[in-house]
This record gives structure tokens, sequence and C-alpha cells, in this order.
């Protein structure tokens, strides 16, 4: 019986090899493929830079709550918060974060600040070519990571297509 | 003390006590929501269920409320009984029903008691799917935050703001699910203790509003223990800052100080500190200069060969005060107050040392059931004690409840077997006072007739006592009620102080309290000072300010140096325009920029109790250490550090210094551990371990991580690592322990819940009773109003009369206009046509335009002005004065 199985087991194994012998061979050309990331390739849930979103008003999301700060292991976010206001308003809660800083010099891309946000703020970007020469370059600010403001639509107003 | 059984395991209880507070004071974790160790138990939120059980027998038990069963002996309970652990799951599902969940934007997130009781239940699922009820949020006032839809209906908030604080303007309005906790319209919260509102309520209901200006965790805040300097009382408080902006100051428990409350302005003075004024840089005649600039210039005058005089200062600590006086030698070291208050001052250190009366603290005065006030409104000029002084009241109604055999701690039958009885409270006041509303009588009178009926009550009391001449039937007969009031009592208790700007007051209540004790009484004297440290620069010793003015003349090229203390507060402008002039060189350390550091040579920045460490010497007697909170990145230093000039490397060296030269305050050195003091030999951390940011806080200046300050004074540090267990109390940095991140861990270091912190109460008390002495024969004679003059007195106001506070941004909105204010008869004659009148004040030859208030309860022939808000701040006061409508 063993011996039956033995052959079956690898025969199993080959014929994953010889398909892939004849399946047409895949080479990244990155840094000289086509489109923006030049031809790097990312599964959905890859970790790279963060984003920090808005919302469907364009308001930012962050609503200073530290929460990714406390989680950070690497203590690398700054965070200053102030008050929204009836004239300045930047998020759609009380606070927005008026400082977000990231140090990249710090940052392991654990993702735990992503997995904290209780406003789904903060999220890992597929950026990654984040390596510099200089340290100083790799403190990000909020404006670095923020997401642009999406385009303006006209508002639809009912009744206007009858 | 008796055994109960708690899950099968045999514990010590006081038996006088509930289960729950059993339970806390044995470390166990039960939750609760509307007990608090201060304010008893209601039994409303059914949060502390527990089951208890008949005898070693029975085993099926029943639910009882723990805070509302005594812990009696043999009592056997379950707190892991599974319906018992079910039944505090379903509290909290259903309190939770309609709490909005808000917790990322909520200040109260991460000292939330809600929070720890949901996780300490284990609720973490809600399974009601129905829309949650919302309410209306309120304005109310720039202390307190509303935010309705958090509220969990415990009644905290009501029953401290309306039992314990005694104001009504803050109710509970609606039924059933619709229960609103607020006011009945938007505005200011009455009380002058509605900050607490913010510890009181378990959640983010009502939550600090300074503090949203500049929101910060609790956990991201360096935290170090603190004294309060906007009174005499020394409350003891806990700083927290993140950034190099001091955030906030929350109450930091002292069983015999301020217990679990404070008031207003020591909870929002705070933000002087961060204020536009600050001095931050050294200034040579008014340009910014380098710190090693201004010591080349400050060494420069000092061995400059002219004679230094040092003028001191009630608001600076022990240290900083000594550090001048060894610098310009005691001979040359004055008070830097007028003459008047440095004779107050001594001679209320003089009574407490040399008295037979114990020098009340704040839990004295809570638990004294008789209270004489004489010329003082408490609530104006030494806040926290006011709100002692109410609970006071509720002494002799304990007699009937322990008759009746009901337990202390159940809140609402005391109060109901109490009714209106009250603990007899005599106010004799220049004026109306905040703690009318429950006095037995009141008193309303000039200084002089205030401290003729002080003398009189002690001669009621003991007929050696000296009697008080051509004594008016009416006030013969006050003052009989009062002595019997006074000798009927267990603890009876006098409270006088400054605010009259008269001796004969302070000696008056020096008889009384000597009257009863001599009586066989166990009396207590509380005395209130006129600033956070005026006892403590009264015990190092100072020359008056009368002497300075001989010896700034004397010398006409003298270096005068002013130690935080703006003179123009303290004495009438044209003096100190006068010493300021003959002084050659001006040297002034200082905090705010204030008219005397307007006009200084080399103004030097002076550390606030936030960024210094120092012993401050309270109205109790006690000496307490405040510790600095973040090292300033500018120039800004202890005073003692810029006066003493390398000869001292440490807090320590100058506190045993001062030991050697001064031995009346050689205990002072142990107010608080040494610098030295190590636990397992680490430091004890300022933050929390949950600190978060620690590298990136200077990223933007250098990538590197800059290692922590050192802290060579004391023996915390300014980082999160170190001994993170339980530290001496006076070193108590923060209240955490792991499941109680609220203030209400503070459960966590007691000896027993609300008792003193292990590891004793902080601070060390200086006087002691003493059995010579004698009586006072000071008595002044009657006040005689005059014709066309009227006598000007000061009248304190809780925002605005203490000079740093009044740079708070939140109470700089509470703080009154100045004005002018005369009895309604007095006032009749200045009013046009009932309109708005000002007047002018017109005496010593100075003048001043005031808007006119009409008081009813100000004696006539009196006039009033507030303390500290106008430009006659300085003036020697009381004074007769002439009034003229301006024109």
């Amino acid at each position: 019986m063993s011996i039956v199985e033995n052959i079956a087991g690898l025969a199993k194994g080959m014929g994953v090899t010889l398909r892939e012998m004849v399946q047409p061979t895949e080479v990244e050309n990155y840094p000289d493929g086509p489109g923006p990331e030049r031809g790097a390739h990312f599964q959905d849930r890859f970790r790279g830079a963060h984003v920090l979103q808005r919302d469907e008003n364009g308001l930012e999301k962050c609503v200073a709550c530290f929460l990714c700060a406390a989680a950070c292991p690497a203590n690398c976010i700054y965070i200053e918060a102030a008050e929204n206001t009836a004239e300045v308003r930047i998020s759609s809660s009380e606070r927005y974060a008026k400082v977000y800083n990231i140090d990249y010099n710090r940052c392991i891309f654990c993702g735990y600040c992503v997995e904290a946000c209780p406003t789904d703020a903060i999220t890992h970007g597929h950026g990654f070519e984040l390596a510099s020469l200089d340290a100083t370059t790799m403190i990000y600010r909020k404006e670095d990571m923020l997401a642009p403001l999406p385009e303006k639509k006209l508002p639809e107003t009912a009744g206007a297509t009858v | 003390m008796g055994t109960i059984y708690i899950d099968g395991k045999a514990s010590e209880a006081d038996p006088k006590q509930n289960l729950l507070h059993a339970c806390l004071s044995l470390g166990l974790n039960l939750p609760y929501f509307c007990w608090h160790p201060a304010m008893g138990s209601v039994g409303a939120c059914r949060q502390c269920a527990v089951k208890q059980f008949k005898d070693a027998q029975d085993t099926r038990g029943r639910l009882v409320m723990a805070c509302m069963t005594p812990a009696a002996p043999d009592t056997r309970i379950s707190l892991q009984d599974p319906e018992a652990v079910a039944f505090r799951a379903g509290i909290i599902e259903g309190m939770m029903l309609n709490h909005p969940h808000d917790c990322p934007v909520c200040d109260e997130g991460g000292e939330c008691h809600l929070q720890d009781m949901t996780v300490m239940t284990g609720h973490d699922y809600r399974r009601s799917r129905f829309p949650k009820r919302t309410f209306h949020d309120q304005y109310l006032g720039p202390f307190v935050y509303h935010q309705m839809n958090r509220c969990i209906q415990c009644y905290r908030c009501v029953r401290f703001y309306r039992n314990y604080a005694g104001e009504d303007d803050l109710n509970a309005f609606g039924i059933s699910n619709e229960v609103f906790f607020g006011r009945e319209q938007d505005g200011v919260l009455k009380s002058e203790f509605a900050g607490n509102l913010v510890e009181v309520c378990p959640t983010g209901v009502f939550t600090d509003r300074t503090l949203r200006r500049h929101y910060t965790r609790k956990w991201d805040l360096r935290m170090a223990p603190s004294i309060c300097g906007h009174c005499s009382l020394g409350c003891n408080t806990t700083m927290g800052e993140r950034y190099g902006l001091l955030r906030r100051v929350v109450n930091r428990f002292n069983s015999e100080v301020n217990g679990y409350f404070l008031c207003d302005r020591g909870r929002y003075g705070y933000e002087f500190v961060n204020s536009e004024q600050r001095i931050r840089a050294a200034q040579i005649n008014g340009a910014p200069t380098s710190v090693t600039e201004a010591k080349r210039r400050l060494s420069s005058l000092v061995a400059g060969g002219q004679q230094l005089i040092g003028i001191g200062s009630p608001r600076a600590s022990i240290e900083s005060n000594y550090a001048l006086r060894r610098l310009v030698g005691k001979d040359r070291f004055f008070c830097g107050v007028s003459d008047g208050e440095w004779e107050r001052t001594r001679a209320m250190v003089e009574i407490l040392q040399a008295g037979p009366a114990r020098s009340a603290s704040l839990r004295d005065v809570e638990l004294s059931d008789a209270v004489l006030i004489l010329g003082e409104d408490v609530t104006n000029s030494a806040p926290r004690m006011a709100l002692s002084v109410r609970q006071s009241l509720r002494q002799q109604s304990f007699e009937t409840t322990q008759k009746l055999r009901v337990p202390l701690w159940m809140d609402d039958a005391v109060r109901e077997i109490a009714q209106a009885k009250r603990s007899p409270l005599f106010i004799a006041a220049a004026g109306a006072t905040r703690l009318d509303d429950v006095a037995t009588a009141t008193y309303k009178a000039a200084p002089e007739d205030i401290a003729r009926l002080g003398f009189a009550v002690a001669h009621e009391i003991d007929a050696k006592a000296p009697e008080v001449p051509d004594l008016s039937g009416e006030m013969r007969e006050l003052a009989a009620t009062i002595a019997t009031a006074l000798t009927g009592a267990k603890h009876p208790l006098v409270i006088a102080g400054p605010s009259c700007r008269s001796i004969s007051v302070i000696e008056s209540a020096a008889n009384v309290a000597r009257a009863l004790c001599d009586n066989g009484h166990s009396a207590a004297l509380s005395l209130i000072a006129p600033a956070c440290n005026s006892f403590g620069l009264a015990l190092l010793g100072a020359r008056p300010m009368s002497e300075a003015l001989a010896a700034v003349q004397d010398h006409g090229d003298a270096t005068l140096i002013v130690l935080e203390n703006d003179l123009y507060r303290q004495l009438p402008a044209k003096l100190v325009d006068g010493y300021l002039a003959k002084a050659a060189h001006l040297i002034v350390l200082d905090q705010l920029g204030n008219g005397t550091t307007a006009k200084a040579e080399l103004l030097l920045p002076a550390g606030t109790f936030a960024e210094s460490d120092g012993t401050l010497v309270s109205n109790e007697g006690r000496a307490q250490r405040f510790f600095q909170v973040f090292v300033p990145e500018d120039g800004i230093k202890e005073s003692w550090r810029w006066l003493g000039d390398q000869s001292w490397s440490s807090l320590d060296d100058v506190l045993s210094e001062i030991g050697t030269e001064i031995p009346r305050l050689a205990s002072v050195i142990g107010a608080a551990p040494l610098s030295s003091f190590r636990i397992a030999g680490a430091k004890i951390p300022r933050e929390p371990h949950r600190y978060s940011g620690r590298t990136s806080i200077t990223a933007n200046i250098s990538v590197v991580e800059p290692k922590p300050p050192d802290d060579p004074d004391s023996s915390l540090s300014y980082s999160m690592e170190g001994a993170s267990i339980q530290p001496p109390a006076a070193l108590q940095p923060f209240f955490w322990a792991p499941g109680w991140n609220s203030i209400q861990a503070v459960n966590k270091f007691q000896s027993e819940i609300g008792e003193a912190l292990r590891g004793g109460v902080p601070g060390v008390r200086l006087f002691e009773t003493s059995t010579g002495g004698g009586y006072f024969d000071g008595i002044p004679n009657p006040f005689t109003r005059r014709t066309q003059e009227w006598l000007l007195l000061p009248i304190e106001h809780i925002f605005g009369s203490e000079e740093l506070s009044a740079h708070a941004s939140s109470i700089a909105e509470l703080v009154t206009e100045p004005y002018l204010a005369l009895n309604p008869a007095d006032a009749a004659g200045f009013l046009a046509e009932g309109k708005p009148t000002v007047v002018e004040v017109a005496f010593g030859g100075l003048k001043q335009r005031v808007p006119l208030k009409v008081l009813a309860e100000l004696p006539s022939g009196l006039a009033g002005i507030p303390a500290g808000l106008t430009a006659l701040c300085g003036e020697e006061l009381p004074a007769w004065c002439r009034i003229e409508r301006a024109s």
C-alpha cells in the first residue's frame, strides 16, 4: 500500500512541476515596466507607505484620537490635535490632526496603526520606494500622506432630470 | 474589624463599612458607578451585585448590591458566582444600550471609568439593534464641557453638585429612559467646584473644557505630583504635560488635605503657565539675551560691590526665598509684602505655633461639628475649605443616624434623617458670603465689630478672657448663642484670616480657640494665609518692607533683587516707584510680565510650579513638595537655581542647608523622599508605560532620539522607564493600576478606601500645639461710620483676586469687572435714576474711577472694591475714602 501511496504522491508533486514547465514565464520588469508603478505588482494587502484618507465630502477622516500613536510599537507617530470650528472644518468630528508625522526611519510597517484606527483614516498604501540616503527626509508630514481631494461632483438636484 | 468570607476566603473587613468598600479595600475588582467614597452609597446603578449566602451550608444564596449591604462579621459572599457575573454583565449591557460608543472622539477615552468597568464585566458585543436616545448638549461655562448622550444615569453629578457642593443649578430632568442632567437652560455653572464633575462623572458627559483646546490622552501625559499655588490651602494636584505645554491639572488624593476634590481656581488656574505673558527668556533692559549672558550679568551685579537688597515673596517656594536670603544676607532680606500683611502673617504663625488649639487640616474642618468663621468669605479666599465646611454641617445629624443604627455610608437614608438639621455655623463677615445659605446665623459688620464679636464669644466661653467694653445687647446675645453652640460641640472649629485686613479679627479668633481649649474642648483653629507660601516665608524670617525703604535710601547705589513678586500688587504704587527709582540696579525673577518686571534691568525667567521643584507651607502648617513636570526648552529655571549659581547641585543640597541654617525649618526636608530615593534601584517614571510617540516627538528636529533629561532634584525620571510599583505617596506621579485607567485607580493606592494613601500622608506638619501664651486684649473700639467718608475694604473673588490664576484664559472669562460696592442706602445718593453709575474713589491722594455696584449685604459705612482687580490693589486697606459721582 505504502509503495502505491508514495508513487501517487510523487506523481502529484511532479505533476505540478511539469505543468509549471509549460506555463509562460512571468518576469516583473520593475522599474522598467508599464504604468505608474513601473511594472511593480502588489497584493491588495501589501503594507506600503501610509495614506490618510478623506471621507466622501472631502473632509479628513482622522479625528485625532491618538489610538494609532498608542498602538505603534516603534513610537514613531506624532500627532497634535486641534478643534474644528464652524469657520475651519477639517474633519467631520470634534477634533482633527493639526500635525500628523510619521518617522519612516522607525516605522516597521506592522499595520497596528491601521488596525487601531476607529475611522479607517490611516491605511497602508502601496508606496514602497521610501529609501533615502538622508534620514531627515524620512519624516512624512500629514500633507505628504493625505489622499488628494476628490474631484468635485455637481450636486444632483431632485427633479432636475424630469 | 470582623471576618467576612469572599468566595470562600476569609478576609478582614470593617463592619462599619459596606461590602463594596470592603472588597475594594481588599484590592478586589468589583465594578461600580453610583457609589463614591466621599459620597456614600445610594444603590442606584445595580452594578456591584454579588451573591450573599446565609451561612456556610447555603449554596443557593441571593443577589445583593454590595454597596448597600453592611460588611457585618461572618458575611459570606461570592463575586465569582456565575449568576452574579451574569447579572453584572447584563446591567452594563443595559447601560451601554444608549451609550454612543464614541470613545475615539471622547475626551474621557483612556481614563474612563465606564470603559474600565465594561472591560471588567466582559461586555464586548452590542446585541441591541434599535436607535439610541439623544439629547441636546448645553453650554455650561468655560470649565466644563457637556455631552449628554454619553450619560449612563448614575446620578453622581447631581449628588455631588447638589448634596455635596450645595449648589442648585444642575439637576436631573425627565423620567424613565430620558433623564437629562444639566441646567434648566444654557449658562455658566454657579458652583465654584463644578470642575469636579469632570472627575465625578464616570464617563464623558462632563469633561475638562480647557483640556479640549490642547487635547492629550492621559496615557500620553508626562505627569508629576504638585501642590496648588493659587491659595494657601496647599491642595495636592497632578500636573500633566506634553510637547512642552502644560495640558491639565487633576486632583491628587490626600486624605488630610483635599481628599477627592479641588476648587475651580486650582483646577483651571494652571493655564497661566502657557500664557502669552510668560517670561521665557532672560532680558537685559528689555532686550532678550542668552542664559550665559544673563548669568554673567547677574554675577557681575551681585559681585559689583553695591549693597544687595533682596525682596522675597509669599508665592515663591521656601527654597527660592532661602536662596535669595543667603545671597543678600539675612539682614538685607525683606518680606515683599505690606507691613500690615506681614504683621498679620507673623501673628497667625505665632498663634498656631504657640497656641493650644490644633491647626486644622481640611479633614479636621470636615469633621468639626460647630464652626465659627470670623471675617472670611471662605469660598472666595480659600475655596476648597468652603466645601469642607459644608460637609462639617452634617456632623451633628450623624448622632441621630448612629442612634437609629443607620450606617453613615447609606447616603440617602442619612440625608433623610438629617432633613434640614445642620451643625451650627456662624459667619461674621464684612458682606455676603457663599456659605450664608447654610449658616445658623450671620453677622455683617465692619472688621472692628467682627473682632469685638470674636472677643465677646471668647469671654462668654471663658470669663478669664478679656471682656469687651460697651457691648450692645444684640451682640452679647449673639456671642452667647455662638458660645453655647461651640461649647456644646465635640470638635468646635474657628476659622479666620486676613481678608478683613485686621489683626484684631485674627487675635479674637485665637482667643475663642484658646478659651475653648482652656475649658477642655478639643478645639481647632484654621487661619487662612494670604498666599500659598506666606507661612513658609514667615517661618524663614524676613525684615518688614518699611525697613527696606530705609535700606535703599541709605545706600544710594543699592542693587535690588525682587523674587517672584509684583511689588505693585503688594505695596502702594508711589512707594514702589520710590524704591525702584532709588536703587541703582534692579534684578527681577518672575514668571509673568507685570509692573515690576517692566522696570527690571535684568529680568530672569523663573519656573512656575510646573517647571521647578520646591516646598510650600500651607495654612495648616504642612510643608509639601511640588515636583517639576517638564524641562522647558528655553532659559526658564527655578529661582533658587538662578540665585544659588552652582553652589548647589540639587534640591537636596538646598534643603539640607536650610535645615542646618534655620532649625525651625529642619523638618521640611522630610516633606518628600530625597532625590537619592530609588525603588529596586530605579527612579519613578513620570510617564505611563503606554506613553506614545517617544521617538518621534523631536524627529522634526533630529532623527536621533534624544536622551531623556536628567533630574538631579528628585527621584522621578522624565521617561516611562523605572519602577512602576507603588511609590511613596508624596512621589505619586499619577494614579493608574491594571484595569483601572480612570482617576478612580486611586482605590488601589489607599490603605483603606477613602483613607490615607499607602506610604503615608504626603507632607510634614510644622505646627504643633503648645500650652504657653495668654489671651490677646487688643479689643478695638466699635466701628463708627463717618458722613461723606466710607471705609474701603477689599472683597476677595475666587476668580481674579489671585495674581497668577487670573492669567488663565478660562478663569479670565469669569473675572469680574472692577467695581465699587456700597450698601443700597449709601449708594442711593450716587445713583442717577437707577442707571449704572461711575464713581470716583479718592483716598490718600489717589483717585480711581469705577462703576458703582449695589451690594445689599454690605454694612452701611463700608465700601468694597474687588481685591487684586484694580489699580488700587497695592494700597494698604482698609482706608477711609471719599466717593464722588464721576462726571
